[in-house]
């Protein structure tokens, strides 16, 4: 996980191509700020992450990424990607070794304040109400999928880092999980 | 012109005993033959209009374009060389749509003036004739005149853009010929909460002013850009004939009649 106080990004999978794919986005990031004399915004972030992927696209970064933070509006963003730029920006996500537990989990728990209600959050449930998402409630549904993660997938253990990004700056969280 | 001419004006490589670089300094008097331009900013956007010299009367005035749309919330006004102009505009135009395939949002009118700069600074460089980079400065003078978009706020941008690489932002500002003439009459009318009706009026009155020829809808350029209502998003727009005789007329800047007189 890396960050600036503005966008975060979560990014599993190889280790070595995590950290060099992390260093670059810094690099680009900083470079970024002294040519242009204004920090980068997450959706440009967001962009740039895909061409950068996608530069590798025959010999892959082997990382799952999502990266996260308010877009130009000051709403909140998340985006989510495949190993080679596929990327989509979407209301939650889930990545990495439980993605397959956690992204029906969070389909049935998140209820997003939707653009679209019927497709996110709740899904395949009947007489649902749709309100906004508060920070403690997902909160909650990030703590709850982990600790469901924990209990069936192996390789989901010892700790969870979560970032909160507000307009105010960032929050940072440790999560203890199983440790067998 | 200058006290002391000697080899020294010579190369582009070579400073003179007195600290200057006068092939530079030759290249902003190229500007000051070229035709005059102007560009204005407002709250609301830019416009720019520039005078075109048209030097016969079988030439065709709109084959020789003194205003180009470098993106779509992006315009460049020039004066002086025009093949110097579109090398420059090429690496603009190249740079804005670079710049929005890896982020994805339109490029800053500054850094596209930056990136522009950074070319205009490369003569000299490169001692083969294969390098391809320019062995003397560009003989021209730009305008950029956009919006840069934070949110659902617009900011109006304006830069010039000058042969020895250095830009500089301004609120109203003439190039060419004319600018002596042209930038002291927008310092005395500029006002910071003008509307772009108002700018309009203001710069082709100024062209006006200090045009060699009459004035008409023929031998003049103008483009404004603002935000599309909608789309919400900043629009470069280039008047067409009939667009320019109207602003000439709506402005008492020349009189119907001189309009269709011209014709």
């Amino acid at each position: 996980m890396s960050s600036t106080d503005k966008t975060v990004l979560a990014s599993a999978g190889f280790h070595g191509d995590v950290l060099t794919l992390v260093k670059r986005i810094g690099v680009r990031m900083q470079n970024y700020e002294y040519q242009h004399r204004k920090p980068m915004s997450t959706p440009a972030c967001a962009q740039m992450l895909a061409t950068m992927l996608y530069g590798k696209r025959f010999f892959p970064y082997y990382t799952y990424n999502i990266l996260a933070g308010l877009d130009a509006d000051g709403k909140g963003c998340v985006f989510s990607y495949d190993p080679v730029g596929s990327y989509e920006r979407e209301h939650y996500r889930a990545a990495g070794t439980a993605s397959a537990l956690l992204q029906p989990f969070l389909d049935n728990q998140a209820r997003a304040l939707a653009r679209i209600p019927d497709y996110i959050g709740r899904k395949n449930q009947q007489g649902v109400v749709f309100e906004p998402i508060s920070k403690e409630r997902a909160m909650t549904i990030i703590k709850d999928v982990f600790t469901s993660a924990a209990e069936r997938d192996i390789y989901t253990g010892d700790a969870v880092d979560i970032r909160i990004v507000t307009k105010d700056g960032l929050e940072e969280h440790r999560f203890p999980l199983r440790c067998d | 012109m200058f006290m002391t001419r000697s080899e020294y004006d010579r190369g582009v490589n070579t400073f003179s005993p007195e600290g200057r670089i006068f092939q530079v300094e030759y290249a902003n008097e190229a500007i000051k033959l070229g035709a005059t331009a102007i560009g204005i900013q407002t709250n609301e956007g830019v416009i720019i209009a520039v005078e075109k010299r048209v030097t016969s009367p079988l030439m065709e005035p709109e084959s020789v374009p003194k205003i180009f749309e470098i993106d779509a919330h992006l315009a460049c006004a020039m004066s002086g060389l025009n093949a110097d102009a579109r090398t420059l505009i090429e690496r603009a135009r190249v740079e804005a749509q670079n710049y929005w395939f890896t982020y994805n949002e339109p490029m800053s009118v500054e850094s596209v003036t930056q990136s522009v700069c950074n070319l205009a600074m490369q003569f000299g460089e490169g001692s083969d004739r294969e390098s391809g980079s320019m062995s003397r400065p560009f003989g021209v003078a730009l305008l950029f005149a956009g919006i840069d978009k934070e949110g659902s706020s617009i900011k109006p941008q304006l830069f010039h853009a000058d042969p020895s690489g250095t830009f500089v932002s301004y609120l109203a500002k003439a190039i060419g010929s004319g600018s002596e003439g042209a930038q002291t009459a927008l310092q005395d009318a500029y006002d910071k909460a003008m509307s772009l009706a108002d700018a309009e009026k203001l710069a082709l009155q100024t062209l006006k002013q200090v045009m060699e020829e009459q004035i008409t809808a023929k031998n003049i350029e103008v483009a404004t850009v603002k935000v599309n209502e909608e789309t919400n998003m900043p629009q470069f727009k280039k008047y067409t004939h009939e667009e320019r005789e109207e602003a000439l007329t709506r402005n008492g800047v020349t009189t119907a009649q001189a309009a269709t007189a011209s014709e």
